[in-house]
């Protein structure tokens, strides 16, 4: 039975990533592999959210500032001192790092809804600078002439060929994701979000698990902004607004929070999103109304759902074989 | 002397909670403090493990002065604490809310987390197994891999203790262990607070089954109004007129 099962999941496993590898053949045309690889950016960003929010209970609004920190700094480093993607990247990740570290800071004085105004008014403070020091930024004109990245030679100069960085990242960033919170890391994390005062009682050093959190989703967002860097090679201030925030936020409580798999599905969103441009004015609407209907019924998002019908499944079989063994016994709910 | 509480006042605005108490705690001893509803117990033991600073004198832990350190710090010192009300943590199940408290056990470093994962497996493993002997200790082994929080409540409490125990204290708090437990449980708590300390651990406790108190342990504080009024043998303060006095009243009246 057990074998059979993890048989299932390696073929579904391997059909979903010869569909992920086949996707830029299937799109029919430059506009739709754009779609997949922001596709592929967001859900980066809600794998770091859903780190902080989902996993440690710490409601980050930054997100798309850190975003913007990581972009910016790709930028800066490719276009005035010829940095190329490979170095790039590292450096943004240790700069929105540090500047992730910093506005965790309020964390350890305030939480769950305070925490998340403090971190949206510090974002806006961020995005605020990028627009305004334009001696450095050069402000509302934009960063033009950013390079596509190489490797051994290979141009990623398509939105073809750059899918399969962005596929890659995303993979690796899932993994990554998934082998911190898997294991002491995580727990500590949902030890926090559980009952930090019970945390404390256990030897858990909550500020440092909480900026720890806080930080981890700011490299992941600033990781998104690289990308994003390099993909559009030109980036500005109005690409980085608080919706983008709002939008990862719908995404990772949709998708699931505490589940990182809820990341990669909140995924379609993007899609969905593109798909009802015609109604623009109404999408600021529609997240609202998402996460309130989420929080009231589905708490666990759409991953909530899928564990919710899983142990419906579990128990009824169960039942069954409790029935065939003991004739018609009584039988309750598996828990 | 393990654990100094010495003239401990904590005072919340006007209300003083406990006033000016002293209590030694030795070492490998039952230390058993009751006391009427509101009579500043539990706050003596969130002052000790960290959770209020007081606001006159001081507590030492192995000679080492603890009052106004954080509380994960004092944990890590070797004192441990339950909490009346459960606190489990509701998402994870039981060998998981006790390896929560495994952590000073844990070597790996985060980025062995993120590049490492044959480390942090193999680590893993180890965190497993020592969760899993205080689980053995408590006797719930059998419900590792349960929900916490779906367990009957008597369990939840012996996973709150087998939590306590895995941040390997010399010295445990147990706030009333045996609250909401019937007799069955309590004689069982008995046996698992006696196998405790004949692990070497000291047992701090607050408790208002006086059944339980009188039959484990060495020494018996009784507070009344936050101040403490006896200590001594079970007997000698269970025949005390002033601890009779504080629990059933003045004769007469």
């Amino acid at each position: 039975m057990k074998t059979r099962t993890t048989l299932w999941k390696t073929l579904a496993l391997v059909a979903l990533l010869a569909l992920l590898l086949a996707m830029p053949k299937i799109a029919r045309n430059d506009y739709q592999v754009r779609i997949l690889n922001m596709t592929g950016l967001y859900i980066l960003i809600s794998l770091g959210l859903n780190i902080a929010m989902g996993y440690c209970g710490q409601i980050n609004l930054a997100m798309g500032a850190f975003w913007a920190v990581g972009a910016y700094t790709a930028a800066l480093l490719n276009v005035n001192f010829k940095w190329p993607f490979w170095l790039t990247l590292p450096a943004a990740m240790v700069a929105t790092a540090v500047i992730g570290s910093v506005v965790a800071l309020p964390s350890l004085k305030v939480r769950s809804h305070y925490l998340a105004i403090v971190t949206l008014g510090l974002g806006e403070v961020i995005n605020i600078i990028l627009v305004n020091e334009e001696k450095i930024t050069r402000g509302a004109m934009g960063i033009p002439g950013i390079k596509r990245p190489s490797l051994f030679g290979f141009v990623f100069n398509s939105e073809q060929k750059y899918y399969y960085l962005v596929l890659a990242a995303v993979i690796l960033g899932y993994l990554i994701a998934r082998q911190i919170t898997r294991h002491r890391f995580g727990r500590a994390f949902r030890a926090v979000r559980d009952d930090y005062v019970a945390a404390k009682a256990m030897g858990v050093n909550i500020g440092f698990y909480q900026i720890l959190a806080i930080t981890i989703s700011a490299v992941y967002a600033g990781v998104a902004g690289v990308l994003f860097a390099h993909l559009n090679t030109y980036i500005s201030p109005d690409i980085f607004e608080f919706r983008s925030t709002l939008f990862v936020l719908t995404m990772t409580m949709v998708g699931g929070m505490g589940n990182l798999l809820g990341s990669l599905v909140g995924g379609v969103l993007v899609i969905l999103q593109e798909a009802l441009r015609t109604f623009r004015d109404w999408q600021l609407v529609f997240y609202g109304v998402a996460v309130v209907l989420v929080v009231l019924f589905f708490p666990g998002g759409v991953m909530g759902i899928a564990a919710r019908w899983r142990e419906r499944q579990a128990s009824r079989l169960a039942r069954q074989a409790d029935t065939g063994e003991a004739g018609n016994g009584p039988s309750g709910e598996a828990r | 002397m393990l654990l100094e509480i010495e003239n401990l006042t904590m005072q919340f605005g006007g209300l003083v909670a406990v006033n000016n108490v002293s209590l030694n705690i030795q070492e490998g001893e039952i230390h058993a403090l009751i006391g009427p509803n509101g009579s500043g117990k539990t706050t003596i033991f969130n002052v000790v493990s960290g959770y209020y600073k007081p606001t006159g004198g001081m507590v030492r832990f192995k000679g080492q002065t603890i009052s106004g350190l954080p509380a994960y710090k004092i944990t890590a010192l070797g004192l441990a604490r339950t909490f009346q009300n459960l606190r489990l943590f509701r998402s994870m199940t039981v060998l998981e809310n006790v390896q929560v408290a495994l952590g000073h056990h844990a070597r790996t470093r985060f980025w062995q987390h993120v590049v490492a994962p044959l480390a942090v497996r193999q680590e893993e493993r180890q965190l497993k197994e020592k969760a899993m002997e205080k689980l053995r200790l408590l006797r719930i082994e059998q419900y590792a891999d349960e929900l916490a929080t779906s367990l009957p409540y008597g369990l939840q409490r012996r996973v709150e203790i087998a939590r306590a125990l895995a941040t390997e204290p010399t010295v445990v708090l147990l706030d009333e262990p045996a609250a909401g437990l019937n007799e069955t449980e309590t004689a069982e708590l008995r046996d698992i607070l006696l196998q405790i300390r004949a692990a070497g651990i000291t047992i701090f406790l607050v408790e208002h089954d006086m059944k339980l108190v009188m039959e484990i342990s060495d020494v018996v504080s009784v507070l009344d109004y936050g101040k403490k009024i006896a200590e001594g043998s079970c007997s000698a303060v269970s025949c005390d007129p002033v601890v009779i006095e504080a629990y059933l009243g003045k004769e007469g009246e």
